[in-house]
């Protein structure tokens, strides 16, 4: 599903109605550049998930845990200092990967590509003209 | 008894030599040896603090930077620092009690840093702190990371209340502190941390990592030029200054950082090279003036007497100056730590966990129930 964006308030709306599809257990892993609209999209998709605190940028500790509606957890991982999936066992991340109620969001997700579950939803964001985005979900 | 006779002996004997003040202060109020440690990111670090009613002394506070270490990789990479932190923790320690001439048995408190960090950084500190905690039969207390950059004020006597900002390469924060324990959040990122951004910046102009001093230098370079007069003075491009009027004490530096993207984008590889010094200088103002602006206000609605700033960003010579002239010009008193207690260091935990432990008793057995919380945040 290929999906233009023309603003970050829009990837937002988009992440938003994203997150009401999913029932956890998922994977998404978001692939794109600096800037390409990855912040906006896990916004989006924590408001669409219930999460009422304030999403940070958790590239300091890599992975953030938040609850939202119904008892589904979002784990936040962001992939951009590690080499390998094996490091996200360091950080216990194995433990939300594998559970039904969670529903993980990889930034910087080309970087691990060895722990890619089957079933994982690829969401590849492509910087177009201005604000402009192409977010693609296969 | 015996024991009563001996420090009696000493005290009197001291008291002939006209030293009386100073032993007042060790028998009586008590001076406090601490050994704290702090691994939470890239260094290593062990302080040592004598702590006394009227004063504290710093006796050590040893750092193992790694940050050789991680720049081919553009940032820390979570495995090689805890196998870094590892290897050098026990040399640390030693050095910092060496160079303290302070044997374990004189120790009254350890402290240690169980968050926010990076989880695998921060195990090697709790796990050794609690192994010596054990085997030395000493209290262990925990200290968060973040109000431990605050206490790096702490080494000179504060006027309360007092507003902190508090910048770093994982947070930006606004703290109102009624004293040195009591302290509130009132405003954060709503993103990514200032630090971070300028981490990110450097990325998008190729300048290396860290990305703090780099950008710093290439904005200096542009206030240089514009000094002899080639530069043109003031910068052609501008950036927004992200929720400068949003009415509370948040802040936001993702879409700054994109912003940046956007000019680069219309450059040509020659343009983006001559321009660098003006982009990172423009930037840099950008983020000053939003952190500066902010801070004032809160320092104003909240009646504070004292602006302080914290943090590792807090290195940054132009934001210091810029919130010590804005300070200093509103009529509020402003502290910001020396330059090697604003970078991680064990010496900001062994202050801040002295004010702590004037507020409450740390039982010898606590260790086992220490654990590392990466994402501790401060209330």
């Amino acid at each position: 599903m290929k999906i233009i964006s023309n603003s970050e308030k829009q990837t937002f709306k988009i992440a938003n109605e994203f997150a009401k599809k999913l029932s956890g257990g998922e994977v998404l892993c978001l692939l794109g550049d600096l800037g390409a609209g990855k912040t906006a999209f896990i916004k989006g998709l924590a408001s669409g998930l219930g999460v009422k605190n304030i999403i940070t940028s958790p590239t300091f500790v890599l992975m953030k845990v938040y609850e939202g509606k119904n008892k589904i957890i979002l784990s936040h991982i962001d992939a951009y200092r590690l080499d390998s999936g094996a490091e996200l066992q360091y950080i216990g991340a194995d433990e939300y990967l594998n559970d039904s109620n969670c529903i993980t969001a990889i930034e910087w997700a080309d970087r691990v590509k060895d722990i890619w579950p089957k079933n994982k939803i690829l969401i590849k964001f492509k910087i177009l003209e201005g604000n402009k985005r192409e977010i693609n979900i296969t | 008894m015996f024991g009563y006779y001996i420090t009696l002996g000493c005290f009197l004997e001291v008291w002939c030599q006209g030293l009386f003040f100073l032993f007042f202060d060790v028998m009586i109020l008590g001076n406090m040896i601490i050994l704290a440690i702090e691994t939470s990111c890239d260094e290593t670090s062990a302080s040592v603090l004598k702590a006394g009613s009227k004063k504290l002394e710093l006796l050590s506070n040893v750092v193992s930077s790694q940050i050789n270490i991680h720049a081919v990789y553009g940032g820390v990479v979570p495995e090689v620092a805890a196998r870094q932190h590892v290897h050098n923790i026990l040399p640390v320690i030693d050095e910092a009690l060496k160079t303290a001439k302070i044997k374990p048995a004189k120790i009254d408190l350890l402290a240690v840093v169980p968050g926010p960090g990076l989880i695998t950084s921060l195990m090697v500190g709790v796990e050794t702190a609690k192994s010596l905690s054990f085997a030395w039969q000493k209290p262990l207390l925990e200290v968060n990371h973040m109000y431990g950059h605050i206490a790096g004020n702490f080494l000179q006597p504060i006027v309360f209340p007092a507003i902190c900002l508090v910048v770093s390469g994982g947070h930006t924060e606004i703290v109102h502190l009624k004293n040195y324990q009591t302290y509130k959040k009132i405003g954060q990122t709503v993103d990514d941390a200032s630090g971070e951004a300028y981490d990110k910046v450097a990325k998008l102009l190729n300048l290396g990592y860290p990305g703090g001093p780099k950008v710093s230098a290439e904005a200096d370079k542009f206030t240089l030029l514009s000094k002899e007069g080639v530069g043109g003075g003031l910068p052609r491009i501008k950036l927004p200054r992200p929720m400068l009027n949003s009415g509370d004490f948040n802040f936001s530096f993702s879409g700054l950082k994109t912003a940046v993207l956007y000019a680069t984008q219309k450059m040509t590889k020659k343009e983006l090279l001559e321009r660098t010094p003006e982009i990172c200088f423009e930037f840099q103002e950008a983020t000053i003036e939003v952190l500066t602006k902010k801070t004032l206000t809160a320092a104003k609605q909240f009646k504070a007497k004292t602006i302080l700033m914290a943090g590792g960003v807090a290195a940054n010579k132009r934001l210091r100056e810029q919130l010590r002239e804005m300070s200093e010009a509103n009529g509020f008193a402003f502290s910001v730590p020396e330059f090697k207690l604003c970078t991680d260091n064990a010496a900001m935990i062994a202050i801040a966990s002295y004010y702590l432990s004037q507020n409450k008793k740390t039982p010898l057995d606590n260790w086992q129930k220490i654990k590392v919380d990466p994402n501790w945040e401060l209330a």
